[in-house]
């Protein structure tokens, strides 16, 4: 009844089992994170128009948020002690073609040079969320700078790769707009989840790319402007995605993975049964 | 109950409970593919030895082909036959949902938190003797320099701290500077983030190269300082030739 072929197929078989057993017993999650607040913001998908221009839009309110802690830049100088935006809360959204992006900050005056900035990796090389500074044993990438300040009202594209080499540029993707109420900015940026300029970051739905922000109180104290250039309120890297739509093509492989088991099962059966070896 | 199969079963199970629960507690857990992958060796073995010659492979798989195609099966038996029957298809669907399904989960890091030094770095020691002044010195640098994000309290609790990720070291914690020599603090201080190697994330890492803002004395004793504030004392040679 057991000759050597029929040896191998059984062994395929209990393989097979054995595999499938033990990879289910230890199929584990990635640990959870113990650390305080949030570590990505989710861009959800809706369907038509982008609350684009509308930082009070209803819309927001049905998407969940993130919040992130900031910190007085105190990386590279200059360097400044005390920031006024301790941390922002974060939303976003994406149609499958355009994405918007919501932060809401603290900052009790508004003023003329209120500015923030969303950064972003571009490309494959990883980069240093300082304006993608040089590393010393990695290579890394340039960074895609959304700015936008209270006076000008409107939104900047820019790239950077090291310190002094932050350039607005040639071609201007982004738009912003930013409405100050009691106390709170709420700014939204918008763009293409794609663009055609190799100088900023391409969002592809369901991937994660990184993300920072950096947040300016344009108070002026003493005559001078409370924040500006490197004094700000920084975040380091974050994650980001734009939410994929659901894939029911899973569930076909599913039922594709039921149906070639039981037939598998049934052969094995209708041998065994037939007093073949397997 | 005897047969080859229960022995298998009773091997398996031993060499699981051995690698989970009791090699612990001589050494750390092993991960859990490791577990696996001793088990799936442990399972060839046992497939090895039960098909080495025709009878000890007709005792192994003769219960098992017997079983499932239930030839002179009744009750219990049956039920269980069909409960394999069922269950075998379901696990098979279950595992392509849990393969195919997009993860949810932004990327695990796995970021090396004390990357090796390059060369030119280890075996350094410190050339100022540990006088209080010099370490006086070293802990007023410390606080000008270190204390926005390390803390007053060389805690890692520092008012900057909070907005950083990964998080400043903690050197009050034993398992930092104390597990540490002098010239690996000097590697991170002089050469900051951005001088760590790739498995240490130089991209999130907020620490300033410190050698372009100060000189090298006041890098060994800001070590001294934080050594001495943090209540830690430095890994020397002597001990690792211990």
């Amino acid at each position: 009844m057991l000759n050597g072929l029929g040896s191998l197929r059984t062994l395929s078989i209990i393989g097979l089992f054995g595999v499938l057993g033990f990879s289910s017993a230890f199929a584990s999650e990635p640990p959870a994170s113990d650390e305080p607040g949030s570590v990505s913001v989710r861009m959800y998908q809706l369907e038509g128009s982008l609350p684009s221009e509308d930082p009070n839009s209803s819309q927001w309110d049905t998407v969940p948020g993130s919040e992130f802690n900031l910190a007085p830049q105190v990386h590279w100088p200059p360097r400044i002690q005390e920031v006024t935006v301790k941390s922002v809360k974060v939303k976003g959204v994406h149609n499958g073609q355009e994405l918007v992006i919501l932060v809401e900050y603290a900052d009790p005056t508004e003023d003329a040079a209120d500015a923030a900035a969303l950064e972003f990796m571009v490309g494959d090389k990883p980069s240093h969320f300082a304006h993608g500074q040089e590393m010393l044993q990695v290579e890394g990438g340039p960074v895609n700078i959304w700015f936008w300040k209270n006076e000008s009202g409107k939104a900047v594209d820019m790239s950077a790769k090291g310190f002094k080499t932050l350039e607005t540029q040639p071609h201007q993707d982004v738009q912003a707009k930013g409405v100050w109420q009691n106390g709170t900015w709420k700014v939204v940026f918008s763009r293409l989840l794609k663009t055609e300029d190799g100088q900023d970051v391409q969002v592809e739905e369901g991937e994660w790319r990184n993300v920072a922000f950096a947040f300016w109180d344009g108070a002026v104290v003493d005559g001078l402007v409370k924040e500006k250039g490197g004094q700000k309120a920084i975040s380091t890297w974050w994650y980001i995605r734009a939410e994929p739509s659901a894939d029911n093509s899973v569930f076909g492989w599913v039922i594709l993975g039921l149906v070639l088991a039981a037939a598998f099962e049934l052969v094995i059966v209708r041998k065994l049964r037939k007093g073949q070896s397997v | 109950m005897k047969g080859p199969i229960i022995s298998g079963a009773i091997i398996l199970a031993g060499v699981f409970i051995f690698l989970k629960f009791i090699l612990p507690l001589v050494t750390a857990p092993l991960p859990a593919s490791l577990i696996y992958l001793y088990l799936a060796l442990a399972l060839s073995g046992i497939m090895i030895y039960g098909t080495m010659s025709a009878p000890s492979l007709e005792a192994m798989m003769g219960p098992i082909f017997r079983f499932l195609s239930g030839k002179g099966q009744t009750g219990a038996g049956q039920m269980a036959r069909l409960a394999v029957l069922v269950m075998f298809p379901l696990l098979v669907g279950w595992q392509t949902y849990s393969r195919l399904v997009p993860s949810d989960l932004p990327p695990a890091e796995n970021r090396t938190i004390h990357p090796a030094p390059p060369g030119e770095f280890v075996g350094l020691s410190n050339p100022y003797p540990k006088t209080p002044e010099n370490i006086m010195m070293g802990k007023g640098l410390y606080a000008a320099y270190c204390s926005p994000c390390h803390g007053a309290n060389y805690d890692g609790k520092g008012p900057a701290a909070p907005g950083f990720n990964p998080p400043p070291a903690n050197f009050s914690d034993p398992g930092t500077i104390a597990q540490l020599q002098e010239a690996y603090l000097f590697w991170r201080i002089k050469k900051g983030g951005v001088g760590l190697p790739v498995e240490g994330m130089p991209w999130k890492s907020a620490m300033p190269r410190w050698e372009v803002e100060l000189p090298e004395e006041f890098i060994w004793k800001i070590i001294m300082g934080e050594y001495d504030g943090a209540h830690q004392s430095p890994r020397t040679w002597e001990e690792e030739e211990e």
